[in-house]
């Protein structure tokens, strides 16, 4: 009995945060090869910025670190974030989202 | 063990002379004092006389024009940083146009009483009175004749021709004061290294005399370009082949260049943190700019007033310097 209770306050506790992620629309951190200066920095901010759905986007030069910001109904796979990146005249090394485990 | 002995001595020898002969031929030495630091304004924020992100100037006898990037608006100021009006932005729309908004405005030009904008969202040239009032823009997104993909500097020659450094597009077009495509130089789309070829070109000026200067971003030089539009040369590092470094006249990614009254090329070398002066031939003659830890990005553009006053976006610290030559 206690186990089952564990895994229904688990699965109650994981459901909400879906839909408290859900609510807030996603955070990816992503990091490019080459981000040399604001010219380039900007043309990846331009590709993401016409994208439906996209909120914000930030740009940490040295850190080489774009982090784009999406609506609630707005999410990004791992090809469709390098196709932008790589429009854009770059290449993706790698993302991460906040708070999600790796 | 003597030949060996002998060898070593040899290529010793040979370094010796190698480092010599680059440092003789490739590092050379200032042939004026630095410029003296004589004012600063500015900081982060949306207020007038603040900045997010300054990434254009232009200078006039007594006015500077500032490309405010990301607060999407021209702030225009006397030569002291006394605050005088702003404009492009949609929360001081003046003249009503949707097409006089700014998106993302990068290097500027002053040429016949009109500022020229670099916008580099909107794959335009926009053009005002230097009072701030919307004339009209040129070109459109793409990657044809007279279209841009992300312009990053513009220049306009004695006879109102249109230069303008088509960054992603790999390319420098020019166009006639009404907008039509007349030439390009590069090849479009793609990156190079070789004479005439560009690698993300950010900004262009022309001198008094026809002859047009183009800051080829990350191939870390200048290349010059007769008023029939023939390469003339080019310099950077050895070569002017794309080698970054710190020394005197080696860049690392230029981002803006001007022309003064008498020729000298003014050229903002980013990741240097620092303007680089040369003759119209591209002799070094002295560098400046305010040092941070590890590149800060303290020189992203750069103009000259007729009385020898250089202005400097500070891209790092929201800032606009005032520089003067030194004694």
């Amino acid at each position: 009995m206690l186990k089952l209770n564990t895994l229904m306050i688990t699965l109650t506790l994981l459901y909400t945060r879906s839909l408290s992620a859900q609510a807030a629309g996603t955070q990816y951190d992503i990091r490019v090869d080459g981000l040399a200066c604001p010219f380039c920095a900007y043309g990846i901010e331009k590709k993401f910025v016409k994208t439906d759905g996209v909120k914000s986007v930030d740009i940490n030069i040295a850190k080489g670190l774009v982090i784009v910001k999406t609506g609630a109904d707005k999410s990004f796979t791992d090809s469709q974030l390098r196709e932008i990146i790589n429009d854009a005249g770059f290449t993706m090394k790698s993302y991460t989202i906040p708070g999600n485990p790796e | 063990m003597k030949r060996l002995t002998y060898l070593v001595i040899s290529i010793s020898a040979i370094a010796v002379v190698f480092a010599a002969t680059v440092y003789v031929a490739w590092i050379p030495s200032p042939k004026e004092p630095p410029y003296e630091l004589v004012a600063k304004w500015g900081a982060k924020g949306v207020d007038p006389g603040q900045f997010n992100e300054p990434t254009g100037i232009a200078v006039t006898d007594d006015k500077v024009f500032v490309s405010d990037s990301r607060n999407r608006r021209i702030q225009v100021f006397d030569h002291n940083g006394q605050f005088i009006r702003q404009f492009g932005n949609p929360r001081n729309k003046q003249s009503g146009e949707e097409s006089a908004i700014l998106e993302r405005p990068m290097n500027l030009s002053i040429a016949n009483q009109q500022l020229y904008v670099a916008d580099y969202f909107s794959d335009t040239i926009k053009i005002y009175t230097l009072g701030g009032e919307f004339v009209r823009a040129v070109g459109q997104g793409g990657d044809g004749p007279a279209q841009f993909n992300a312009p990053g500097g513009v220049a306009v020659s004695g006879n109102g021709n249109i230069y303008v450094a088509d960054f992603v597009n790999q390319r420098i077009q020019q166009l006639d004061n009404n907008g039509q495509f007349i030439r390009q130089w590069g090849n479009t789309k793609t990156v190079g290294v070789w004479s005439g070829e560009f690698n993300y070109p950010t900004d262009v000026a022309v001198n008094n005399k026809g002859y047009l200067y183009v800051a080829d971003g990350y191939n870390d030089r200048i290349q010059v370009f007769s008023p029939q539009g023939n390469y003339v040369h080019k310099w950077g590092g050895p070569f002017g082949m794309n080698i970054f470094g710190s020394f005197n006249g080696w860049f690392a990614t230029v981002t803006g260049i001007a022309i003064d009254p008498q020729g000298h090329v003014f050229v903002a070398d980013f990741y240097n943190d620092r303007i680089q002066k040369f003759t119209e031939d591209g002799e070094f003659l002295t560098a400046f700019g305010i040092p941070g830890n590890s590149p800060t990005h303290t020189a992203i553009a750069v103009d000259v007033s007729s009385n020898g006053s250089v202005f400097v976006a500070d891209y790092a610290n929201h800032q606009i310097q005032k520089w003067r030559p030194g004694e």
